[in-house]
């Protein structure tokens, strides 16, 4: 997709994500690249058995980053597509394919007009990457679209009570709501990026329209003592007491 | 039948509170709306109802029966199930005032003396929806319905219920409690027992019972509300910016 088709945002965040890749993997890379595990703090999927038997599975990560969810789903048997809205990640996945020796499909575009093709998919999923920086009324139809009947969208991100909890002078968790739920959807981060969260009410109604039936919503809360590099130890004493992450798990009918 | 303990205490905290009430019930009967929750808000705007004409509907945890009787004047074939016999007395004084009869029934939503797949709507506001477990009473209100059968209930909202201030007896913005392990709740000067579930758990519970979840819907307080009487639910201003009630739609499969 040419750069002039993407949507305000996805142009911005292009530019963020591609400006704070060294530093990204700097900071991660070592934490992430460890099988399939889920987000800030990667919880095992062997434990929240999200996605179920990824084998033989054509399988789409949306917003793969350097793709460490997609060689550990090609590892399981899955035949998996990265997709990114940055080069510089996907420049990233794939040096790290060629060293791992593995090989799938990178495709350099936005979630929220995916290049491919209607019903190619048994699975979507995304361990927050797309979905926290796409428009989710663009990408859920997209994903119903590429999803075959039957198929799974599987993402996680942050939470509303996570938005309403940021104390925006000091950058860090409160136990104190800071803004309204009523009204959620895009947020212009500091750092340049643009966020997007909705009401929980206004995920069920957005699935549903766009042909998903709502199977699970796990709320994620970290083991004690859990570790992250996104996240500090005081954030993680937060996550303990109030779901920081969720993944949804919906199917199309 | 017996009570489960919680029940038990609900129903002696409910003959409390029921004079209350009775006084206010002709009000509530005589309205011609549909309305939800502490802020009236019209059904006709939110669509958690399906069409009741020609449909069997239960109410679970009916108290005055208020919501029965609106649906029985829309042609659903009602029947209003309460733990408290003082609240079903109200009920029936009401049905004679307004001449409007339908069955009722003295049973816990968590028991109820009725056979199975004989509704097509299950409805809850302020009723079972909150003051019985939803563990026992999601799956009797699954056994009640015929397949396709919804089941539309309101709770408090659940942030309310995390910033909820034992003293004022209204929520502010702390979070006071942790969201994980929600489910009994007692609280200082309150003889009843409540229960309030995190979405994760309801969407679980629903689904684990044969339910598909339909909707969510957070009610937000309409602009320049005026206060009501209900201040536990939280004023005006902090149900502008935050929900203090929630309505789930769900619709049984099979």
């Amino acid at each position: 997709m040419n750069a002039p088709d993407l949507t305000e945002h996805a142009r911005k965040n292009r530019e963020f994500w591609d400006g704070q890749s060294a530093e990204y993997d700097e900071r991660n890379a070592r934490f992430i690249e460890r099988g399939l595990a889920w987000g800030l703090w990667q919880i095992p999927e062997a434990e929240l058995q999200v996605l179920g038997d990824v084998g033989s599975k054509d399988v789409l990560e949306l917003g793969c980053g350097a793709a460490e969810w997609s060689r550990s789903l090609a590892g399981a048997g899955a035949r998996p597509v990265g997709l990114d809205n940055s080069q510089v990640r996907l420049d990233r996945a794939r040096a790290a394919n060629e060293a791992a020796g593995v090989e799938f499909s990178l495709l350099h575009a936005s979630a929220e007009a995916i290049p491919l093709e209607d019903d190619s998919f048994d699975i979507v999923m995304a361990d927050w990457g797309a979905p926290t920086f796409a428009d989710p009324y663009l990408y859920v139809p997209e994903v119903a679209r590429v999803l075959r009947r039957g198929g799974l969208f599987a993402f996680s991100g942050a939470t509303p009570l996570n938005w309403l909890c940021i104390d925006e002078q000091t950058d860090t968790y409160v136990d104190r709501l800071e803004r309204p739920y009523f009204g959620m959807h895009r947020w212009e981060a500091p750092d340049g990026s643009v966020e997007f969260m909705l009401p929980l009410g206004e995920w069920i109604r957005l699935f549903r329209r766009s042909g998903f039936l709502v199977e699970d919503l796990i709320e994620v809360q970290p083991p004690e003592g859990a570790e992250s590099t996104y996240r500090t130890p005081e954030e993680t004493a937060w996550a303990r007491r109030w779901p920081m992450e969720q993944i949804w798990k919906v199917r199309r009918t | 039948m017996t009570l489960s303990e919680h029940a038990e205490r609900n129903k002696e905290a409910w003959t409390g509170y029921a004079p209350e009430y009775a006084a206010n019930a002709e009000r509530a009967w005589g309205q011609e709306d549909v309305t939800w929750g502490v802020w009236q808000i019209p059904d006709a705007e939110v669509h958690a109802l399906p069409d009741v004409a020609g449909k069997d509907v239960v109410e679970l945890g009916c108290g005055t029966a208020y919501i029965s009787a609106w649906l029985a004047r829309k042609g659903a074939r009602v029947t209003g199930v309460d733990v408290t016999p003082a609240q079903l007395e109200t009920a029936r004084a009401m049905q004679a005032k307004f001449d409007l009869e339908f069955p009722l029934v003295e049973a816990s939503a968590e028991d109820v003396p009725l056979p199975d797949a004989s509704f097509d709507l299950a409805v809850s506001e302020y009723g079972a929806s909150i003051w019985a477990d939803p563990y026992l009473w999601i799956p009797e209100a699954s056994r009640l319905l015929r397949p396709g059968g919804e089941l539309v209930f309101l709770v408090n909202g659940t942030i309310l219920v995390l910033c909820f201030q034992e003293q004022e007896i209204r929520p502010d913005e702390q979070l006071r409690r942790p969201y994980f392990g929600m489910h009994r709740f007692e609280w200082p000067d309150d003889p009843g027992v409540d229960f309030h579930l995190g979405y994760g758990d309801w969407i679980r519970l629903l689904r684990a019972n044969g339910f598909e979840v339909e909707d969510l819907i957070e009610l937000q307080a309409p602009e320049g509300a005026p206060p009501h009487r209900y201040e536990a639910i939280a004023g005006p201003e902090w149900a502008r910016k935050w929900p203090s009630e929630e309505i789930w739609r769900a619709r049984k499969t099979g």
